[in-house]
């Protein structure tokens, strides 16, 4: 995705308060599986999203190709 | 008609893909399959290569963590390793229930051979109940994922081409994305979908 196609949708720190706000109404209970990353608790993911670690960028990276997706009018 | 599972148990993704990869199995020897089944320690590289020169499977079911150029068993120690072994696949149908393995060790393993390959481009995500960890397949919040995954097996296991199983495994995400999409009860049923759809994006046939 180039910088313009990003620039037209939102900014990195729009799409990490919108990614902060979809993880936070989570159940407390509930365990994301990322691969080798590891296996993640909703507090968890959401330090990760704050300190915009490899995890947090890779949720964050997740939610702008989603919205892309919306853009390109090919989201399934 | 022969089939290899792998399938190491050592954390929390490991377990839940162990364990919803043994309803494959059941059908597959319902079918008539001869079925190896390399579960926990015995999902090692020696095992393996040594089951797959032996037993010359038409499908191959890789359960495990992966990365662009390989598929581990049990402690990650990994199975098929692109430029080392990767030609074991090169006449089977396999399907790596694998992170990212589909950049590399997929095509390396079906360039210019009779196989096919289904696999990830990027991470296989799904979502568990801490509630459940000690009964997977009890599990509402993995059940989608699973059944979705899931659904690759049991096409191939009905005859279906590696090609109409992708599309019918896509078929199944989409359905669950459709469903959790219009959940106004479920505070996980966005995230979910969300994921759901990143894992129909990423899924591909070689």
């Amino acid at each position: 995705m180039s910088t313009e196609d990003r620039e037209n949708i939102l900014s990195d720190e729009e799409v990490r308060k919108l990614v902060l706000a979809r993880l936070s109404i989570l159940s407390p209970d509930t365990i994301v599986s990322l691969g080798a990353d590891g296996s993640f608790t909703r507090d968890q993911l959401l330090d990760s999203v704050e300190q915009g670690d490899s995890v947090g960028n890779k949720i964050a990276q997740i939610q702008m190709q989603w919205l892309q997706s919306f853009k390109e009018g090919m989201y399934l | 008609m022969r089939m290899i599972v792998t399938r190491p148990q050592h954390d929390v993704t490991t377990r839940y893909l162990s364990a919803w990869a043994q309803e494959i199995i059941e059908r597959a020897r319902q079918k008539g399959f001869e079925v190896v089944d390399l579960i926990k320690e015995k999902s090692t590289r020696s095992e393996f290569e040594g089951r797959m020169k032996k037993l010359a499977p038409e499908l191959v079911f890789l359960n495990g963590h992966g990365s662009d150029d390989c598929v581990c068993g049990q402690d990650n120690e990994i199975l098929l390793q692109k430029g080392e072994n990767h030609n074991l696949l090169s006449r089977a149908i396999t399907y790596a229930l694998s992170c990212d393995s589909a950049r590399g060790l997929g095509p390396a393993a079906v360039e210019g051979r009779t196989g096919s390959y289904i696999g990830y481009t990027d991470e296989f995500i799904f979502m568990a109940d801490a509630q459940y960890m000690r009964e997977p397949l009890e599990d509402p919040k993995a059940r989608p994922f699973m059944e979705s995954s899931n659904q690759v097996m049991h096409s191939l296991l009905k005859g279906h081409t590696p090609e109409q199983a992708s599309q019918r495994s896509k078929g199944v995400f989409r359905k669950k994305f459709t469903h959790l999409s219009s959940s106004v009860t479920d505070p996980d049923a966005l995230q979910a979908a969300q994921f759901l759809w990143w894992n129909m994006r990423h899924q591909v046939c070689l």
